[in-house]
């Protein structure tokens, strides 16, 4: 949904409902009212994206074109949600109780998922690089007649596939610290095709020692439903964009490759059922959170729909060259079933040619958008209390 | 096409024409401007050539047989190599280029056979197979060699000789003003690093001697179709050597909150290393190894740009990072110098990343340079705000012992001291800052002799932040209860900036009236000082009837003796207080000798009559002398020592 679609809906109830209410405190109401606006937008897009149809490959729930749909959103909601807490009438009230102390944690929350941002962006790299061993593997064997030397060319990038998505978190963050060697062992060869080792895993575009989900844990810090009376004010949109925040980070980890996610499904979020707005996210955050139960146990690079495909193919076509190289020739049929799982596979990969550079440019999109945000809130603290002390 | 395969053609005349056709693909194949597309199919065509040849040789039916013979020929020197311990390439050129020849012929012989495959031939299906089987050996086994070139020959280079490491004066804002010292004029070595830099400095990444091997490694893989191969073994081994050469620059991957928590000394020192860093990333290796790509890759359309993006593009981004995480941080006045540094650093590699990012796919990183600039700006206007701020909110408690040069005042000028090191890009910051005030306030001010530097920008910046610190100096003047004080420490301190301006390239920018100014603003102080301290003390010198030839004993005695407890509060007080600068102090020291031993002597010498009284406490010379202890810094007393 393009950012112009809401603003222009956004707008227009604004100026329906201020020419119906006559309410004896105008800002008030009107406020009510942006708040209500802000959580029913909320709802509404996450609800497009819960529906999203698992059978409809493109669209699928962690596509590509799945996370762009949630990083647009993202940036809609993040964008009203600025709109609400800085075009208030009253801007000294975000310096007030109990806005003081929410805002400063809601910056802090937005420092970290600006590591995420760059964590995720990171392990885009590595998604790449599956993609181009990928592409090896079809071009080897969408050629006809398949022969040893194309089973062979495609078992060779399917072994680095495999084993690059099979790296667990830990052993990549390891990896970086030591100095690869890029020796074959040329001695007592036995294979043929040699794949070198921690070929190209994740590379360390990270702190040493982060955790994408200890950083994900902690911006759930704190993170409580306003009570009582705060529940009608500001306080509201905060605690509502905070769990956005908090979600499509999760969400972003749990779907690209990234560092040390032990516990990731483990994380839980404060959102109670009774609110509208949160309720298709935690559907989604329960969908998602079961998806990656089931993996975690196993490692896996990621939840990526298109990623997860191609570990399926790619495990097919294992197996397919496996035997291959053991029976030395293969009949008809399995050739044809393989050059028809290898048709399959091209689809993944044409969808990460398309969307992985604009999903990286998205991501950075999101991330200038929450530094600028920040920046604002900030200033606006500044402006609005010059004498209390500076905050970070 | 289908012409040449039709069969195997028997007739001598064939035999000519596929010579004479065979003859031309090899002289057009030599043409060197050819496009990649043609040149594959020349190779095509020369394959397909070959094989009808080795089958007319044969006289039909011996054809395969020849073409077995042909293959188990390049089986045995491609096969030889897998169960040798040694890399070919490794071994010498002879080996190389017999194992490339192999491959070659190999190859030839896969597209010729796939050429005539069509007709089902079982034996020739066999033959196929075989040869591709011995080609996806000679692939993989090229692919690690290709692997071992550049890991054996990659070469570091020492950062050291490339650009001088502390490039311009630490200075750290201590707010506590405690550590602040009046340091001595030290010129910064280098003043302007874009001289040494300007020049492209492009290294070998690989050793020279080997790139011809990697060429070769590469036009084979890419004829064959391995050239998705290549690239990911190339760009793996890159990026790898790029991320160790960034470890071995001593750069290490810091988290944002990581930044945004560091302490002011470390982050000053990460934000040096950046500098450095940034310089010799880009400029040197990514020059070297974009070169390196072209050298390798050029020729094949985007492949050489494909490969040298995904090379550097995490590494790049992991640099911005670092940029990004600065300019969020909190606008710390310090933080001024070292931002002008990184947004200097990078606004002057602009144009080195727009060319080697020309391309669409990297149109991304050529972006975000851009906005990290932007960004870096804002938060250097930030921190220049900062600073001002910072100046004019500097409050003390208690007046300044001794009425010296203010520990703020020091600081400022030592800070802004290195501004015109940063003069352009301040002016460009500033300018965007407050378009039209800089224009109102300077001009009239400084009239027709109006030099270029001293109405900029920063000119009119640099103004307003000594008038904001002399404001901010006459509010802690206020807090000395002697007037005389209050004038000593307001002399001292615009004395202090004046020798500050005047001593550095500040003065173009301050200009002569500025100057002329100040000077006449301390002096002017000097003068109140004197008449402060001095003239109730030479009012007791004074005649009252300046007709009558002499005054009374007893009024003699009354004035002496004024006098004597006068000088000698005077001197008790005035000798703790201080006159760091020397050629003030003795300034001073000699226009109040000039008014008090004067006074002093005419008096004693209008009442000779007197003065060998025990009245006269002190003689003219241990006034004189006694001047001399005053702005000493420590208290010294009068009373109970008569020295004579």
């Amino acid at each position: 949904m393009p950012a112009t679609d809401y603003q222009a809906s956004f707008l227009g109830r604004i100026s329906i409902r201020r020419n119906q209410v006559i309410a004896m405190d105008g800002n008030h109401e009107q406020e009510l009212q942006d708040l209500e606006l802000f959580s029913k937008h909320v709802s509404e897009r996450f609800a497009e994206l819960l529906s999203s149809p698992d059978d409809v490959p493109f669209d699928a729930l962690l596509s590509i074109s799945w996370l762009r749909k949630l990083l647009d959103f993202f940036l809609c909601c993040e964008a009203e949600f600025k709109g609400i807490l800085m075009m208030g009438n009253d801007p000294s009230q975000i310096s007030k109780p109990p806005l003081d102390r929410l805002i400063p944690e809601f910056l802090d929350r937005s420092v970290k998922a600006l590591d995420v941002c760059n964590a995720v962006t990171n392990g885009l790299e590595s998604v790449r690089h599956y993609q181009k061993l990928a592409e090896i593997v079809v071009s080897a064997l969408e050629q006809k007649p398949i022969g040893d030397g194309q089973s062979r060319r495609a078992k060779k990038a399917l072994t680095s596939l495999i084993s690059a998505m099979n790296v667990d978190d830990k052993e990549c963050s390891a990896a970086k610290a030591t100095e690869r060697s890029w020796s074959f062992s040329r001695r007592g060869v036995s294979s043929k095709d040699r794949v070198p080792e921690h070929f190209r895993s994740v590379s360390n575009h990270v702190a040493k020692n982060w955790s994408a989900a200890k950083q994900i844990q902690a911006m759930t810090n704190n993170l409580v439903p306003p009570r009582g009376a705060e529940g009608s004010g500001l306080a509201s949109p905060v605690y509502t964009m905070s769990v956005i925040m908090v979600f499509v980070m999760w969400a972003l980890v749990a779907a690209i490759p990234c560092q040390e996610r032990n516990g990731l499904s483990a994380i839980h979020f404060p959102a109670p059922k009774q609110l509208n707005w949160a309720q298709s996210i935690i559907g989604l955050h329960e969908k998602i959170g079961e998806e990656w139960k089931k993996k975690e146990k196993k490692g896996t690079a990621g939840l990526l729909d298109e990623m997860q495909k191609m570990e399926k193919l790619g495990n097919i076509l294992m197996d397919f060259t496996d035997s291959f190289q053991f029976h030395g020739d293969i009949t008809d049929q399995k050739a044809e079933e393989a050059a028809a799982h290898a048709a399959e596979l091209a689809e993944p990969c044409r969808r990460m040619e398309e969307g992985l550079l604009p999903l990286q440019m998205q991501i950075r999109e999101v991330f200038h958008r929450i530094v600028k945000t920040r920046t604002e809130l900030l200033n606006a603290l500044d402006q609005v209390g010059k004498s209390s002390p500076p905050l970070l | 096409m289908d012409g040449c395969r039709s069969g195997v053609p028997t007739y001598e005349g064939d035999l000519h024409v596929v010579a004479a056709a065979h003859h031309i693909v090899k002289a057009l194949g030599a043409t060197k401007n050819l496009s990649d597309d043609l040149r594959k199919i020349l190779i095509d065509l020369d394959s397909h050539l070959s094989m009808i040849t080795s089958n007319i040789d044969s006289k039909g039916g011996r054809g395969l047989v020849d073409v077995e013979e042909r293959l188990d020929q390049a089986e045995r020197k491609i096969m030889r190599w897998e169960t040798d311990p040694m890399m070919i390439w490794d071994s010498g050129p002879k080996e190389a280029s017999d194992y490339l020849e192999a491959v070659d012929e190999t190859g030839k012989l896969v597209d010729g056979l796939r050429g005539l495959s069509v007709h089902e031939n079982r034996k020739q299906k066999e033959i196929l197979h075989r040869a591709m089987n011995i080609f996806q050996t000679a692939m993989s086994r090229l692919e690690e060699e290709l692997i071992h070139i550049l890991v054996r020959h990659g070469q570091q280079f020492e950062p050291k000789n490339m650009y001088s490491r502390s490039i311009r004066k630490d200075i750290v804002y201590d707010e506590s003003f405690v550590s602040v010292e009046d340091e001595p004029t030290k010129e910064t070595s280098s003043q302007n690093c874009s001289n040494d830099e300007s020049g492209e400095c492009i290294v070998d990444l690989v050793h020279a001697d080997v790139i011809p091997d990697i060429k070769s490694i590469a036009k084979v893989m890419f004829t064959s179709n391995y050239g998705p191969e290549f690239c990911e073994a190339f760009i793996s081994v890159q990026k790898e050597a790029l991320e160790q050469y960034f470890s071995f620059l001593g750069t290490e991957y810091l988290s944002i909150e990581d930044v945004l928590k560091m302490e002011w000394t470390c982050l000053s020192s990460k934000m040096n290393k950046w500098t450095w860093s940034m310089k010799i990333i880009v400029r040197v290796y990514l020059a070297s190894e974009k070169q390196l790509c072209d050298q390798v890759l050029g020729g094949l359309g985007s492949v050489s740009s494909y490969c040298f993006l995904e090379i550097s593009k995490a590494t790049i981004l992991c640099l911005l990072n670092f940029g990004e995480a600065v300019a969020m941080g909190p606008h710390r006045p310090e933080k001024l110098l070292r931002l002008l540094d990184m947004y200097e650093t990078l606004a002057d590699l602009l144009r080195d990343i727009d060319t080697l990012f020309s391309e669409e796919a990297g149109s991304f990183i050529q972006l975000q340079f851009h906005e990290l600039l932007e960004r870096l700006g804002e938060s250097a206007i930030a921190a220049f705000k900062a600073f001002r701020v910072a100046i004019s909110s500097n409050g003390s408690l208690y007046p300044f012992a001794g009425g010296g040069v203010h520990p703020l005042n020091k600081y400022v000028m030592n800070y802004i001291r290195m501004f015109p090191e940063y003069w352009n890009t301040l002016n460009l910051l500033l300018k965007n800052q407050h378009p039209g005030v800089a224009d109102q306030v300077t001009k009239p001010d400084y009239g027709p002799d109006t030099s270029l530097l001293t109405s900029c920008p920063m000119a009119y910046h640099l103004r307003s932040i000594t008038s904001c610190l002399e404001s901010n100096l006459h509010k802690k003047s206020q807090l000395y209860k002697d007037e005389a004080l209050q004038h000593i420490f307001l002399m001292n301190n615009i004395h202090y900036l004046v020798q500050k301006v005047k001593g550095s390239e500040l003065r173009l920018f301050f200009g002569d009236e500025w100057i002329r100014k100040h000077n006449a603003m301390f002096q002017q102080h000097a003068m109140n000082y004197e008449r402060a301290t001095w003239s109730s003390v030479v009012s007791f010198l004074k005649d009252n009837n300046p007709g009558s030839s002499s005054m009374s004993k007893s009024t003699f005695k009354e004035r002496c003796k004024g006098f004597s407890i006068a000088f000698e509060e005077v001197y008790k007080t005035q000798t703790s207080w201080s006159i760091p600068d020397p050629q003030l102090r003795e300034d001073l020291r000699i226009s109040t000798s000039l008014k008090v031993v004067l006074a002093y002597r005419t008096f004693l010498g209008r009442n000779l009559a007197y003065t060998d009284d025990k009245c006269v406490k002190h003689t003219v010379e241990h006034v004189e002398n006694s001047l001399l202890d005053l702005f000493g810094g420590s208290s010294r007393s009068l009373r109970n020592s008569r020295r004579w």
